[in-house]
């Protein structure tokens, strides 16, 4: 490091003029006066400091938060697709929601229709549909009453064909069902009804 | 075709082996040999076994007495060899699936008279005609003459409509019935109409979620 010659201190601290001075020293003088009043000049950004450390200090925001804030803030999207996939999947989209899925209900076969039971049996404790489809047999079509009105109803999945039936109430009065609009005579003095079951695929 | 006789053929005897176990124990001790004898008999003359068997059981369920279920089987039996000669005379074909000896005696069973069977089965000349016999069952069972019931069904089946769409026929003759018209307008209004008749009521989703198969009945 270069001593700086004394004259150039009294210079700058104004105890000798500038001219005073030697040709050769007053370059020097120029800089550091010019340094010094650099160096005097009011700093530009003088919040700086503050807005740094409050930056420093907050706490990084969530992933949520991050997101909700990506959310709410508005963007451009543009989209580029090519009219043919547009369309392929608006069809997808509605084969899914108008096509049934099958996942409801049971599956029924190509020749297998549904029934539907309904009977109106006030204070019944229990009614069976029993007939030809069942081999007569009380027990494995059972009608409900689920809202307690009296009446009783069962669907269910049977073959296609022609069946002929009765109602068992609570395990002992058989009734032919009022409501179909065949009967034959049952050869012992009643009349079974008839139910056709149609195929349910057609 | 011929296959599914020769199988039919080969079923039915299996059938009326079978049937003697499907009676013990539903029907009164005494009336099983009887029964199964008859069953025997069906099967030996060729005729279905099952509308026998369900005779019998549906008897039994009903806890009717065994005298009674013989001779409900044994007039069973006379209707099944009824309708094959029916069958026999009313159509060309000379074999005759048992499904069809079944559905003419349910005919004549709901009251259809013989030649207004022996005029569908010749309408028909294969099958499966049971769909155009409960059709015509049901027209006669609302109060319409059985001959103008057949004809009905019978134009129907010349434009062109087969199986379950025959039904769709009475049931909108049923249809024009409850709109107020007498039996001849309502006959005449549909055959207006023909072939073009309502199909059936779809069932609704919620029947399809609520539809179960019935439970496998305790022996």
């Amino acid at each position: 490091m270069m001593p700086i010659d004394s004259r150039i201190h009294q210079v700058l601290d104004g105890e000798l003029a500038v001219t005073a001075l030697p040709a050769e020293l007053r370059p020097a003088v120029e800089r550091l006066a010019a340094a010094a009043a650099l160096l005097a000049a009011p700093v530009l950004a003088p919040s700086l400091e503050p807005r740094v450390m409050a930056a420093i200090r907050r706490p990084a925001p969530s992933r949520g938060r991050r997101l909700l804030r990506w959310l709410a803030t508005p963007h451009t999207l543009t989209l580029r697709v090519r009219p043919v996939w547009s369309l392929a999947l608006a069809a997808t989209v509605a084969f899914l929601t108008l096509v049934p899925t099958g996942h409801e209900g049971p599956d029924i076969g190509e020749h297998e229709g549904i029934a539907q039971f309904v009977a109106r049996f006030p204070g019944a404790r229990t009614v069976h549909a029993v007939g030809t489809f069942n081999d007569w047999r009380p027990g494995s079509i059972p009608l409900e009453d689920v809202d307690r009105d009296g009446v009783w109803r069962a669907t269910v999945v049977l073959p296609t064909g022609a069946y002929e039936y009765m109602f068992v109430v609570d395990g002992e009065r058989w009734v032919p069902d009022h409501l179909a609009e065949r009967l034959v005579a049952d050869e012992f003095g009643r009349e079974n009804s008839v139910v056709i079951v149609r195929p349910a695929h057609r | 075709m011929k296959w599914v006789l020769i199988l039919a053929l080969l079923a039915e005897p299996l059938a009326a082996q079978a049937a003697r176990a499907r009676l013990e124990g539903r029907i009164p001790d005494v009336a099983v040999p009887p029964v199964d004898s008859l069953v025997q008999v069906a099967s030996g003359e060729g005729l279905p076994t099952e509308p026998l068997i369900q005779k019998a059981l549906e008897g039994g369920a009903k806890h009717v007495t065994a005298p009674r279920i013989v001779a409900a089987v044994q007039v069973s039996l006379g209707q099944l060899r009824d309708a094959r000669s029916l069958l026999a005379r009313a159509s060309a074909d000379t074999s005759v699936p048992p499904p069809e000896i079944t559905t003419v005696a349910w005919a004549l069973r709901r009251g259809l008279p013989a030649p207004v069977v022996e005029r569908v089965v010749a309408a028909l000349p294969r099958p499966p005609r049971a769909s155009a016999m409960h059709a015509v069952a049901d027209l006669t069972g609302r109060g319409f003459d059985p001959d103008s019931a057949a004809d009905l069904i019978i134009t129907a089946i010349h434009l062109g409509l087969q199986r379950e769409r025959l039904l769709d026929v009475s049931a909108a003759v049923a249809h024009e019935l409850q709109r107020g018209h007498t039996r001849p307008e309502a006959l005449a209004v549909v055959r207006r109409e023909l072939p073009r008749v309502p199909g059936p009521p779809k069932p609704t989703p919620n029947a399809v979620v609520r539809a179960r198969r019935p439970a496998t009945p305790s022996p």
